[in-house]
């Protein structure tokens, strides 16, 4: 993201090119329009889960694990970039700073959606099952840590600092729209170093909790890393269509130009490439080291029809994303990001549902109507969320001291 | 290399036209004045500016660079180079049983692979850009230009090359001051 501050360049062309024509403030009709369709998929979703509840509640729960995983980790890929974005100064994605911050104020309202895990607790983890984690010496050692007690405290905790951390820096963002003084920047930006940390550290941990422990002999420390990078892969991919998005509707069309979405397919490529590295480092390690209790997690992943999933994963997520994306105008092309970012989001979904689904179905995936149950009442009530933001605020930072400079934006 | 590029490099060779230059001082008057003079349709243009300006290689019709291509290739030749390696010495030349692993397989061979791509690619985009530019070089005609020592200072330098075809000398310094440029000049090769 090369970028140069011309502050010199103030009197130049720029000035001719109306850039502001566009409005900052959804208008009333358009969020009602969009709020109804939000509130009807999760009365619709919600609707589903509590038919699920009656009809086959282990699978329920099942499927919830993955739908919660899915939106809580485009949260906390949002809550990281966003405070980068603080912490570099960036002048590139302030335009688009509002809808990441929307979507990082989904992250507080994952305590509420955990409830369900809680409720579900003994249907999802083996760990529960007192007389499995008496027959083992390791699984007597986790026993402490992995105790129902323990882990929803862990849990509560985690979404409490996430929730005063991220509203902390939303609060300074909104403030600075009418404030328009360089004072906000600085408050967010102290906020954001510890805050990356409690991102990654957290994170990490809370990968353990949700979903590494779902084979409680297993273990892998990178694990975390490769969830969270899964999450920020989706968060990038949902920036994009929600921008996409208000293209097509005719928002915000000046103010998120070209330049931007290249930036965006730049992080698209970049986090592929990561996700990759990070999840390739702990299956090789795994492979070479071949010890049992670390084999077994991808030897479950290779039994009957999840093979041809572990299989086509490379091409999934790697090969085919990062190719397409490689040379400058596919990146520049509204029309291959986006479908980049679809791709990203369906083998996002294809990828938790991988590592969560073999821990009960160990010959193969057995689709049910309980996962797209689940999957739109998470995405719903976080889409509220989300949208409930554009009501109150404006739907770029006007009052950041960039905004101007990131109208401005091209790439070298 | 041939006796005349050779010259060229060197500043030896016999005097004759570079071009038309003329200075900016802001790289928005470089860049709207690079466009103007493309759309009188001139085609071999250049800029010399101290640091990299915004839209200045679309303004003046630089194409793409090349670089890209080259990188790619030799991408794919550290990898091919890298598996052909391993499969070669661990299952051809030298069978050996180590750990109980097969004599070739992609999972331990993708960081070597990964590695020498990585390798490759490097020394590719070095050696490639310095090729493309025509590096090393002690000399360039545009040191003959007043203000040549300024594009590392405080002033944006815009060139019609003489080899352009639509290049006249008194038309050309007139469309140069007519966009704007200061310290117009004739500056010879």
């Amino acid at each position: 993201m090369s970028q140069h501050s011309h502050s010199s360049s103030q009197a130049g062309s720029h000035q001719a090119i109306p850039h502001h024509a566009d409005s900052y403030q959804l208008e009333v009709s358009r969020w009602t329009a969009g709020r109804n369709v939000l509130v009807f998929a999760a009365l619709l979703g919600i609707l589903g889960c509590v038919a699920g509840y009656f009809t086959n509640p282990a699978r329920l729960f099942q499927s919830y694990m993955v739908a919660f995983a899915y939106t809580t980790f485009i949260g906390l890929g949002a809550f990281f970039f966003v405070m980068v974005q603080f912490l570099t100064g960036s002048a590139w994605s302030v335009t688009m700073r509002r809808i990441m911050e929307n979507i990082m104020i989904t992250l507080p309202v994952g305590l509420i959606l955990f409830i369900p895990v809680v409720l579900g607790l003994s249907e999802i983890y083996p760990w529960t099952n007192p007389q499995l984690m008496n027959s083992d010496a390791v699984l007597r050692g986790k026993a402490g840590y992995l105790s129902q007690y323990a882990f929803v405290l862990r849990t509560v905790v985690y979404f409490l600092l996430w929730s005063l951390w991220a509203g902390s820096i939303y609060r300074q963002s909104t403030k600075q729209d009418t404030e328009r003084s360089i004072k906000q920047m600085h408050i967010a930006s102290k906020w954001s170093a510890p805050g990356l940390f409690l991102a990654v550290a957290i994170g990490t941990m809370a990968s353990y909790d949700w979903l590494m422990s779902l084979e409680p002999k297993w273990f892998s420390t990178i694990f975390g890393l490769v969830m969270l990078t899964g999450g920020a892969l989706s968060f990038f991919s949902v920036v994009t269509l929600v921008c996409l998005g208000f293209r097509r509707a005719g928002i915000l069309k000046n103010s998120i130009t070209q330049e931007h979405y290249h930036d965006l397919g730049k992080w698209l490529l970049a986090l592929t490439a990561f996700y990759t590295y990070v999840a390739f480092s702990q299956y090789m390690l795994i492979w070479y080291a071949n010890l049992p209790e670390e084999t077994i997690w991808y030897r479950h992943r290779m039994e009957g029809s999840w093979l041809p999933i572990s299989l086509a994963m490379p091409f999934l997520r790697f090969l085919i994303p990062f190719f397409v994306l490689l040379c400058r105008p596919a990146k520049r092309s509204l029309k291959v990001i986006g479908f980049i970012a679809v791709w990203s989001l369906i083998v996002e979904y294809i990828d938790l549902y991988w590592i969560v689904m073999p821990t009960y179905y160990k010959t193969g995936p057995e689709p049910h109507w309980l996962d797209l149950a689940t999957l739109v009442t998470t995405v719903s009530v976080c889409g509220l969320v989300f949208w409930s933001r554009f009501r109150k605020h404006k739907m770029v930072p006007v009052g950041d001291l960039r905004f101007e400079q990131s109208l401005h934006f091209e790439n070298a | 290399m041939n006796l005349e590029l050779l010259k060229d490099k060197f500043g030896l060779g016999d005097d004759k036209l570079y071009g038309v230059m003329g200075a900016f001082s802001e790289p928005d008057d470089l860049v709207q004045a690079g466009r103007k003079i493309r759309e009188m349709g001139y085609t071999k243009l250049d800029a010399m500016s101290p640091f990299p300006v915004h839209g200045i290689d679309d303004a003046i019709g630089v194409p793409p660079s090349k670089l890209g291509w080259i990188v790619i290739c030799f991408t794919v030749l550290g990898a091919a180079t890298a598996l052909l390696l391993i499969w070669y010495v661990g299952a051809v030349n030298y069978r050996l049983v180590i750990g109980g692993k097969p004599f070739f397989d992609f999972s331990y061979s993708i960081p070597v692979t990964f590695e020498l791509a990585v390798l490759f690619s490097a020394f590719a985009s070095f050696i490639g850009m310095w090729a493309i530019n025509g590096l090393p070089r002690l000399y360039h005609p545009s040191f003959n230009y007043s203000q040549a020592h300024r594009a590392s200072d405080d002033r944006f330098l815009l060139v019609i090359e003489a080899d352009d075809p639509k290049f006249d000398v008194e038309k050309s310094v007139e469309h140069m001051r007519g966009v704007g440029a200061g310290d117009v000049e004739v500056v010879e090769g």
